[in-house]
């Protein structure tokens, strides 16, 4: 039997972020970064900001909130809740790809795709001009995916 | 490491525990900007946006035909799949909810170059098509919104009490510091990243050298008519330099030749 926990970051803060929504029972963290925070001296209110996310996110579920490095800080997590897995949902930045690296030396990390606005194979076109020539039509389609989860999580 | 707390009852409350929770890693007041965080926040703006007439009002700084979902789009608390969704299953086809689809394009755009050239999309990744200006560090009444251009200074003003600018408003700001004042656009841009509750890595530094010239195939700037179309006419209505020592009042080719000359 394993153990997970769920990781919750900046680029994907949302109470039906794929991750959370796969592991229900899994203790969830979100994680502020301390050493880019220190150094990116970002406005208090965009700070408040992820929390309140954050703080609706983990509404209701096993959750917690914390301030550090971001690996060691979810190394620690999954010692005391005896995890082995971590999932969590992808994000293109350098240093989520970083962190993942590192996390995978000592965890089976699980990463789940949210779902594209179009789906794209290969490098991106030098202009938006050409890339929105290729996706336009179906850009404009639904997917199906979407309304329903509306209507599951309306206020 | 530090837990932070999640019990505070009320948002005052909350602010109040953040601001010593992460004291050390911010700038700046420690006052939450008006937009509410978290999930429910967005639905709700999501459902009371209606993108039909958005193609004609989008650009309109002072009317605002936009959607304010950015800072929930860029945190992943929206989806832009399940936006378009929602959408273009609740409105007919047309203009304006094609013109709204195609804004959730250019972010998907963004996440394709930033996932190609990573940390790259910070330093110019073509050549400037004009000559560019690359002084350092944001000028004080830049920083103050204080430049006495009403334009300018209202959109600086939202975006440091509010985390907010329009998309329009960010344009003339970012050109305005770029090929105005010679400011070099990394510059500019972390300015936009610190403050905006949207600010996005990729969206942020592309954009500035969309403006720039150093990712689109000419510089971006604007003249007075397009400030006074843009806003109604409001803001020069009340600036002082409208009828003296506006630097926006000329023609595009008299500002191409002043701004750009080798």
């Amino acid at each position: 039997m394993t153990n997970a926990i769920v990781w919750l970051h900046g680029d994907s803060l949302s109470s039906v972020d794929p991750a959370l929504v796969a592991r229900p029972e899994a203790p969830a963290i979100f994680v502020f970064d301390e050493p880019f925070l220190r150094e990116a001296r970002l406005s208090f209110k965009r700070l408040f900001f992820l929390y309140e996310s954050a703080l609706e996110a983990l509404e209701g579920r096993n959750g917690f909130i914390y301030r550090g490095e971001v690996v060691a800080t979810i190394r620690t997590f999954c010692v005391t809740h005896a995890a082995d897995e971590i999932h969590v949902t992808t994000s293109v930045a350098p240093r989520f790809k970083q962190y993942v690296q590192q996390l995978r030396s000592q965890f089976k990390v699980v990463v789940y795709q949210p779902q594209p606005l179009v789906p794209w194979r290969g490098a991106a076109p030098r202009r938006f001009s050409a890339f929105w020539r290729r996706v336009e039509t179906e850009a404009l389609r639904p997917t199906g995916s979407g309304p329903q989860a509306y209507a599951e999580q309306s206020p | 490491m530090m837990r932070l707390q999640t019990e505070h009852p009320t948002r005052a409350e909350r602010a109040a525990y953040l601001a010593e929770a992460l004291a050390g890693l911010y700038d700046g007041p420690a006052e939450p900007a008006a937009t509410p965080g978290g999930r429910r926040a967005a639905l709700h703006r999501l459902s009371s946006f209606d993108p039909r007439d958005y193609a004609r009002t989008r650009n309109d700084v002072v009317r605002r035909g936009v959607s304010l979902l950015s800072p929930y789009l860029r945190h992943g608390i929206l989806g832009l799949a399940e936006v378009r969704d929602y959408l273009v299953t609740r409105f007919a086809p047309g203009p304006g909810l094609a013109k709204f689809v195609n804004e959730l394009a250019w972010r998907a755009f963004w996440q394709l170059v930033y996932a190609e050239k990573g940390e790259a999309v910070h330093e110019d990744l073509e050549p400037a098509k004009v000559p560019l200006r690359r002084e350092r560090g944001v000028p004080a009444d830049v920083e103050q919104a204080a430049t006495g251009l009403v334009c300018l200074d209202t959109a600086l003003r939202e975006l440091y009490t509010n985390g907010y600018m329009h998309n329009h408003a960010r344009m003339w700001v970012a050109a305005y510091l770029q090929h105005w004042r010679g400011i070099d656009w990394r510059d500019g841009a972390a300015l936009f990243y610190r403050h905006l509750l949207d600010g996005d890595p990729a969206s942020n530094s592309l954009s500035w050298q969309w403006i720039a010239s150093t990712f689109s195939h000419k510089p971006y700037f604007f003249n007075r008519e397009n400030v006074e179309r843009f806003s109604g006419g409001a803001y020069c209505a009340t600036c002082h330099l409208a009828r003296e020592g506006c630097p926006f009042d000329a023609s595009y080719e008299e500002l191409a030749a002043r701004l750009f000359a080798e």
